[in-house]
């Protein structure tokens, strides 16, 4: 809560004497003058602390998440006590991917504010984030403890479900969701996942398809659909859908790597590598489209081409183990078996098992 | 001018050429001018031909050449020098040429006799496969070699070798056709003009071993080479360093060719050529030096015969070697033979490997430090020409029949010599292939493994939340900022006339809202109050004291911190006949009578004082400035009196108590030359008439 200064206004009565009175103020007066002018400053220091706060906002919602993370520290440092500044941080903390930060000011202000119901939801996605999800679980069961009607509670705890594997209850936590009338798409979206993940892929496209209905405008729903029914070998099904969902984004880059990945898997070499160029004509920095690039040309066995794209895919992603794995190959074939090995031991060390497997049969003696 | 004559024939014989290809006989009518370039021909070719048919003998009895073919083709260069034309020439030079370690150059000379004649020889369209086959044009030289069985009449045995050649050639198709996913590199660094033999590599791949007999410092034989001796080179980050002769005592002047490493890397096999004795010897690793080779057990060694190519087994109990008779009339075959004892370093009787033995030249063999893969040379089995190199794994106490390694590992070239890595990754071997540094060179076979599939990678926004996150609940609100700032409102309460002072009423009204923002009383000895305002905002006062006309007022209470400190002396007057109050907080639109309703808290002031003391008669008078017209300042003074009187009347004051009069600026308090004086001039008074 906001603490809100009253407007001080106090009356002194005094046993003056009756003579001169003069500009000259008495010691009480004095004294009276100096907590007058304390509480001024303190009005002025809240009052600072405040426009601070409110500037924090009007960048958050500018989407300067950083800058608005400053903002608010600038808030809390001239009104440690100002809780809603600590709330506000943690959420701009969330938004810029600050999850270890966003939980320690989340954290601070259960300390001084435990009725601060709102901010466990917040943390709960913090740790979620920043990969605690045993904290994290206990966060949405005191948010959903505290509000069991907002599905989002439920919506955010399935996706923790999710990420921790357990589709079975991740499910439960979706369909709840899906009760309580939270986002049905991504409820939907989230449930097909799940049902995918337990390799029910008929299950999955038909919540897909759900989330597609309740709101035909998400590209990556129709992504995942395309992705799933490549699963079910569908290749047309697939084609269809990676279709559809460029349709309605040309920009959704996932769904030319994705559909380039399909005219690999049948063989269409020459309009895979299409696809992948068109995906990072999208989006330059997306380092599996360059990986995949790679791949292509290793197939097409333009091994220096595919070098460029391996190369440039490490650049983007200096811990990205597919780029490593294609390099190596590559490099074997350009017959640097010393790279070559130096690639797959690099990819094993980031616990790619095709990395290991080169590694252990290529290299050494 | 020998030369000149020369260079005439050449140009004659070039421009015949031009005109049609013509086979030039070695005859004294095509040497006219040049009878002793004629005799210098004819002599060579007859002393290139006598090795020539020894060399052809041995071919014809699967046993080594010796440097016969060397020595032919001495003499046939000789005459080559004086007529390039002679089909027959060319074909012998062609044949040397196959039967040398640099087979490739065969080649042209062999394609030259056949374009010039193919009938010069009738062994012609058999070498002529032979190039075919090299040049890896199978079909053509499937047809070569149909056409020499056509031709060839003799009752002999060489049918074996057309036959081996088709079959080879069909192999050939079949294994080119399907190649072994692996490179085949020359290894640059250890290879010469000369010949590089034999590698064997230490179990750790650090070190590898090899004969050649690039230029040594010892003495050439009859045709200007040297002896093989044992070479060495140490692999640093992948790359082979500079090649040294090995350490020790173990070469000789005799040919030293390497045979095995064994695992561990302290003993080596080798065998020497002491003019056609070939025998295997051992010898060991003392600190960085080999021991001077000791010849091997009798079993293994011996006079009777040529023993060569000699791998320990992976224990090291059993040695793996080949072995030709005497005279090697029957080519060499695969042998073993166990150690009897350590200690007395004896062996069994050897015995032949049949499963692995063909009818040609079998050997060298590379025994794995698995213990149960062969790989072995061969001229024989599937190889797709020369020696091949293949593989044989023991299979229940037996070994398989030899396996061609495959294309390109093996080629119609010789192909021979095996040292893998013990992860079977690398291999080394020695070929005569065409491209290399001449001769035979060692090549690294880098085996690519199992088809490597690229990773294809796809990704999904699986959960909704990743793609665009779920932001519930929305950030804390705005809130409205509060700028609040206190001055400290310090005075006191007095009698007008003596100065004394006066216990008060005080009510404080900001004028704006028209709240009342604090009431109470003066100190009663001192008549001084002391409290705080808000800053910013016009207040107004109203001071009561009984027997003393109601005192009011209105002041601002600035921003900032220079005005923190307001200090007020009220001074309150007795409720006498003719006393005067200006009331200061009633308040008139501009140039009119009409009230504002900032007025209204001192008007109420005014009712409650009449009716609070209800013998007081009193007098409404307005003022203004001297601005403007007497007259109409007159008037609007009194419209103002009026204004007031009409309003008090409204709040119940009986009429007959209130008088009203206009009186212009008539009755200044101030000075009219200022602003500020000009503004205490514009007030409303009333005045006590009656009490």
């Amino acid at each position: 809560m906001i603490k809100r200064k009253t407007i001080f206004v106090g009356v002194c009565i005094f046993a003056f004497s009756t003579l001169g009175f003069s500009q000259e103020l008495t010691e009480k007066e004095q004294a009276y003058m100096d907590s007058i002018n304390a509480e001024n400053a303190q009005n002025e220091t809240t009052a600072a602390s405040q426009e601070a706060y409110n500037k924090g906002i009007s960048l958050f919602e500018q989407k300067s998440y950083i800058k608005a993370i400053n903002s608010f520290e600038e808030s809390i440092k001239l009104d440690p006590n100002f809780t809603a500044a600590y709330y506000n941080k943690g959420i701009s903390e969330n938004e810029a991917r600050r999850f270890d930060q966003a939980a320690k000011t989340l954290s601070l202000l259960l300390e001084k504010d435990p009725s601060y119901s709102k901010a466990y939801f917040q943390r709960a996605r913090a740790f979620q984030g920043s990969g605690e999800y045993t904290k994290a679980e206990l966060d949405y069961k005191k948010s959903i403890e505290i509000d069991p009607e907002n599905p989002n509670a439920y919506y955010n705890y399935g996706t923790l479900q999710f990420l921790q594997k357990d589709y079975d209850k991740a499910i439960q936590s979706f369909t709840t969701t899906i009760e309580k009338g939270g986002n049905l798409a991504y409820a939907y979206n989230d449930r097909a996942s799940c049902h995918r993940m337990k390799g029910d892929y008929a299950k999955a496209v038909s919540d897909y398809e759900q989330a597609q209905k309740k709101n035909p405008n998400l590209a990556f729903v129709l992504n995942n659909i395309g992705t799933t029914k490549l699963k079910m070998e569908n290749f047309d099904g697939a084609m269809a859908a990676f279709n559809h969902a460029i349709s309605i984004d040309k920009n959704f880059h996932l769904a030319y790597n994705n559909r380039g990945a399909a005219q690999m898997d049948r063989g269409k070499l020459d309009e895979a590598l299409a696809d992948f160029e068109k995906c990072i004509a999208v989006n330059n920095k997306y380092a599996p489209a360059y990986t995949n690039i790679a791949a292509v040309k290793y197939k097409k066995e333009d091994y220096k081409g595919a070098k460029v794209a391996a190369d440039k895919a490490i650049k983007l992603d200096k811990d990205y183990a597919s780029a490593y794995v294609n390099r190596g190959m590559i490099n074997e074939m350009l017959r640097d078996m010393n790279a070559a090995c130096e690639d797959w031991q690099k990819a094993k060390e980031l616990g790619s098992e095709s990395g290991e497997q080169y590694a252990s049969q290529n290299c050494g003696f | 001018m020998k030369n000149i004559k020369n260079y005439i024939i050449l140009i004659s014989l070039f421009v015949s050429g031009i005109i049609n290809a013509q086979n030039v006989e070695f005859k004294r009518s095509n040497f006219k001018d040049n009878i002793d370039d004629y005799k210098t021909a004819t002599d060579a070719i007859d002393k290139g031909v006598e090795h020539f048919e020894k060399g052809s003998l041995a071919i014809f009895e699967v046993r080594n050449s010796g440097l016969h073919f060397k020595k032919a083709l001495q003499q046939f260069q000789i005459a080559q020098e004086l007529n390039s034309e002679n089909a027959l020439n060319n074909f012998r030079i062609g044949v040397c040429y196959i039967h040398s370690s640099s087979p490739y150059k065969a080649i042209p000379y062999i394609e030259k006799a056949y374009q010039l004649n193919p009938e010069c020889d009738p062994f012609l369209y058999y070498y002529h496969g032979n190039a075919l086959q090299l040049k890896e044009e199978f079909d053509a030289a499937l047809t070569s070699y149909q056409k020499f069985e056509e031709n060839y009449r003799k009752a002999d045995n060489f049918g074996k070798f057309v036959t081996m050649r088709k079959r080879e050639c069909g192999y050939a198709k079949t294994f080119k056709a399907d190649p072994v996913r692996c490179w085949v590199d020359n290894v640059g660094t250890l290879n010469t003009e000369y010949d590089e033999i034999a590698p064997t590599i230490t179990t750790d791949g650090s070190e590898i071993t090899f004969s050649s007999n690039r230029p040594n410092g010892h003495e050439q034989n009859e045709v200007g080479e040297y002896d093989h001796d044992i070479y060495t080179s140490l692999n640093t980050n992948g790359k082979w360093q500079k090649v040294h002769p090995i350490k020790g005592s173990v070469n000789s002047n005799l040919d030293d060719i390497v045979n095995n490493l064994s695992y561990d890397g302290t003993k080596m096999l080798l065998h020497k050529d002491n003019e056609g004795q070939i025998d295997i010897y051992e010898t060991t690793l003392n600190g960085a030096n080999w021991s001077t080779p000791e010849l091997m057990h009798f079993q293994i060694s011996t006079k009777r015969t040529n023993d060569m190519y000699a791998s320990y087994n992976h224990d090291g109990y059993n040695i793996y070697f080949s072995r030709g008779n005497e005279n090697l009339s029957k080519g060499t075959n695969i042998m073993y033979s166990g150690m009897q004892s350590m200690i007395e370093k004896d062996f069994k009787a050897a015995t032949t490997i049949n499963q692995v033995n063909s009818k040609f030249n079998d050997g060298p063999i590379y025994m794995h430090i698995d213990g149960k893969t062969m790989y072995l040379a061969s001229q024989g089995h599937e190889s797709i020409g020369g020696y091949d190199i293949f593989v044989s794994t023991r299979k229940q106490g037996s070994w398989t029949k030899p396996v061609n390694l495959g294309y390109p590992i093996n080629t119609p070239y010789d192909d021979f010599f095996f040292a893998g890595t013990a992860n079977g990754k690398y291999a080394y071997i020695s070929s005569n292939r065409p491209n290399g540094k001449g001769g035979f060179d060692i090549y690294k076979v880098t085996y690519w493994g199992e088809p490597k599939k690229p990773i294809i990678d796809m990704e999904d926004y699986l959960l909704a939340s990743i793609a665009e996150p779920i932001k519930d609940p929305q950030i804390e609100e705005v809130v409205s900022v509060n700028k609040v700032s206190l001055t400290v409102f310090k005075g006191k309460t007095i009698d007008a006339l003596t100065g004394k002072a006066v216990e008060a009423n005080i009510e404080i009204t900001d004028n704006e809202s028209g709240k009342l923002i604090e009431r109470f009383t003066t100190n009663s000895a001192s008549g001084k109050f002391l409290l705080s305002l808000t800053a910013g905002t016009n207040y107004g006062i109203a001071v009561k004291a009984d027997g003393y006309l109601f005192h009011s007022e209105n002041f601002d209470v600035p921003k900032g911190s220079a005005y923190n400190l307001i200090n007020k002396v009220i001074e309150l007057k007795n409720i006498e006949v003719g006393s005067k109050i200006a009331l200061r907080n009633i308040f008139f639109d501009v140039g009119k009578a009409t009230l504002r309703s900032e007025s209204n808290s001192e008007l109420d002031r005014l009712v409650k004082l009449l009716k609070e003391v209800p013998s007081l008669k009193v007098e409404i008078s307005g003022h203004t400035d001297n601005t403007g017209s007497a007259t109409i300042n007159d008037q609007l003074s009194q419209e103002r009196a009026d204004a007031v009187v009409t309003y008090l009347k409204g709040k119940g004051v009986n009429a007959g108590r209130l008088t009203s009069k206009g009186y212009g600026s008539r009755q200044p308090i101030s000075s009219n030359s200022t602003s500020k004086g000009r503004q205490e001039n514009r007030r409303t008074e009333f005045e006590i008439i009656e009490n």
